[in-house]
């Protein structure tokens, strides 16, 4: 019955959270910046600062190298964006050609599919879909960019904020609770603060992983800048199938304009990607991921598609934490409510506690 | 804003006074007090029960608090006052409490919560070993007690 509790409420929250999803992404970034700096500032309370003045200085430094890194990096940028725009041209034509060459020899081999005129009605789709693209697009995207971008500016001082007053909020939240529940409490919160943890944790070894295995797949294929290919498919990887799709696009695009005249290479990439995506939805998701929250491997695979058809892209990349503290809380506040004796230890301490508010009034 | 070397409240006073962190520094002690939990029990309120398991230590800071047989609720095994701390074998295992601990009088306990303690030693190696020492002393007082005495006051938390 708690685990069916559990189940439903997750569904629910991930369900109300892509209501809200403007207030939940900076929440989240927060937390992952939380977890990231957490260990400097214990580190500064340690060495005899105050945590205020912990959080403070950690805070400064990290937007300081944050801030830092930009300005360093806005010049380069400014100094670069033509040539991108280049290169963007250059590896959507050379995706282009691997998308029609293949086609293309799909119709030689297949009558249907030369009668159709496939390789044709792509090459118009193609060329309808790109000229309109910007002009449909470009305005809904600065809006989208615009409406985003207040809500992501929150997540560092959402951090910074968790940062200097998480344990006082700890404390007030504790305070609160009777002295019947008190160490159940306890255990609640340190479990769920434990299951945030190690599930970021969790998933920076994953990205890590992915990054490094694709990287050295690529560098094998001879495909050009591995490392970084590796890197950004594994960041976009967060978003379970949606971020493998895309990741994948990038990795064709490339390995089709590195080599224009072998189609084998770009099957070659794709090989290799479906290969570490097996691995990673299959094996090093539910390793680390999905251990770091106790979860099983069965459940965590069929609860990534449950959110999925919940709540859709958010779904899919909640499911796993909000779970994990779902879990911890609905296991606990049932084994409370089930428990007649801490309940009759919180009903007696009530009564002391009127009794002696009440001694002189009778 | 930095505090280097806090003085010396009249908290970090009285925590000083407990037993479990003689032989900490003010600014170890400064540290440990935002571990801990103050709580207030009036007299007759059960702070814990026999067979729970133990989720962390309590702290005397006030009042006498009864350690009591599972099986004998009438008369204390144990009183144990201002100072003094209990329930240290949830620090140590998981093992459930072995005895029920009450309020003998209206009192103020501070708790630390067995996760945080054990973050506390990965992260600190010196007030680790300090405290470690101390209780390392204080099972010792108690296993001579056993042996003495052939009764075991308190010790079956």
């Amino acid at each position: 019955m708690v685990w069916s509790a559990i189940l439903g409420s997750t569904c629910l929250l991930l369900f109300l959270f892509q209501k809200i999803l403007w207030l939940v992404v900076p929440f989240i970034l927060a937390l992952i910046i939380y977890y990231a700096l957490l260990p400097a500032v214990q580190r500064l309370v340690l060495a005899g600062f105050s945590l205020s003045s912990g959080a403070t200085l950690v805070a400064l430094g990290g937007f300081a190298v944050l801030g830092g890194a930009m300005a360093l990096a806005a010049p380069w940028v400014a100094a670069h964006v033509v040539g991108w725009n280049e290169w963007g041209a250059r590896y959507l034509a050379g995706g282009l050609g691997f998308v029609l060459g293949t086609l293309e020899s799909m119709e030689h081999s297949f009558e249907f599919l030369a009668q159709a005129h496939l390789t044709e009605s792509v090459r118009q789709g193609v060329s309808d879909f790109s000229a309109n693209f910007v002009s449909r697009n470009l305005a809904g995207g600065v809006m989208l960019a615009a409406a985003w971008l207040p809500s992501l500016l929150l997540a560092p001082f959402l951090a910074f904020f968790f940062l200097r007053d998480g344990r006082r909020f700890k404390k007030f939240i504790i305070r609160a609770v009777p002295n019947a529940f008190l160490e159940r409490t306890l255990f609640v919160l340190d479990e769920v603060d434990r299951t945030a943890r190690l599930y970021f944790i969790g998933l920076l070894k994953l990205t890590f992983l992915d990054a490094f295995i694709l990287a050295a797949g690529l560098w094998g294929l001879g495909i050009s800048a591995p490392l970084l290919l590796g890197l950004v498919t594994a960041v976009l990887a967060w978003v379970p199938y949606v971020g493998s799709i895309l990741g994948c696009a990038l990795v064709v695009l490339v390995a089709a304009t590195d080599f224009p005249g072998n189609p084998g290479m770009a099957y070659g990439a794709i090989g290799l990607f479906i290969f570490v995506r097996l691995l990673d939805d299959f094996f090093f998701m539910p390793m680390t991921v999905g251990r770091s929250l106790h979860l099983h491997p069965l459940l965590t695979v069929i609860m990534i598609f449950v959110g999925g058809a919940v709540a859709g892209i958010s779904g899919l990349m909640l499911v796993l934490p909000l779970l994990g503290v779902v879990m911890v809380l609905g296991e606990t506040v049932g084994q409370v409510v089930t428990d007649p004796r801490l309940r009759a230890r919180h009903s007696h301490a009530r009564q002391l506690r009127q009794t002696a508010v009440t001694v002189d009034l009778h | 804003m930095f505090r280097f070397a806090p003085k010396e409240s009249p908290r970090l006073k009285r925590l000083r006074s407990i037993s479990l962190f003689k032989g900490l520094t003010l600014r170890e002690l400064s540290i440990l007090d935002l571990l801990l939990h103050e709580r207030h029990y009036l007299a007759g309120e059960v702070i814990f029960d026999a067979g729970e398991e133990g989720q962390g230590i309590y702290l005397t800071l006030d009042g006498k608090v009864g350690i009591y047989h599972p099986e004998k609720s009438q008369s204390p095994l144990a009183e144990l006052g201002a100072d003094s701390f209990f329930g240290e074998m949830a620090l140590l295992d998981d093992s459930p409490r072995m005895a029920q601990a009450r309020a003998l009088t209206d009192c103020t306990l501070a708790v630390m919560f067995r996760g945080e303690f054990l973050s506390l030693l990965e992260t600190h190696a010196l007030i680790a070993s300090k405290l470690s020492l101390q209780l390392a002393r204080h099972l010792g007082q108690r296993l001579r007690s056993v042996s003495l005495a052939g009764s075991v006051p308190g010790s079956t938390l």
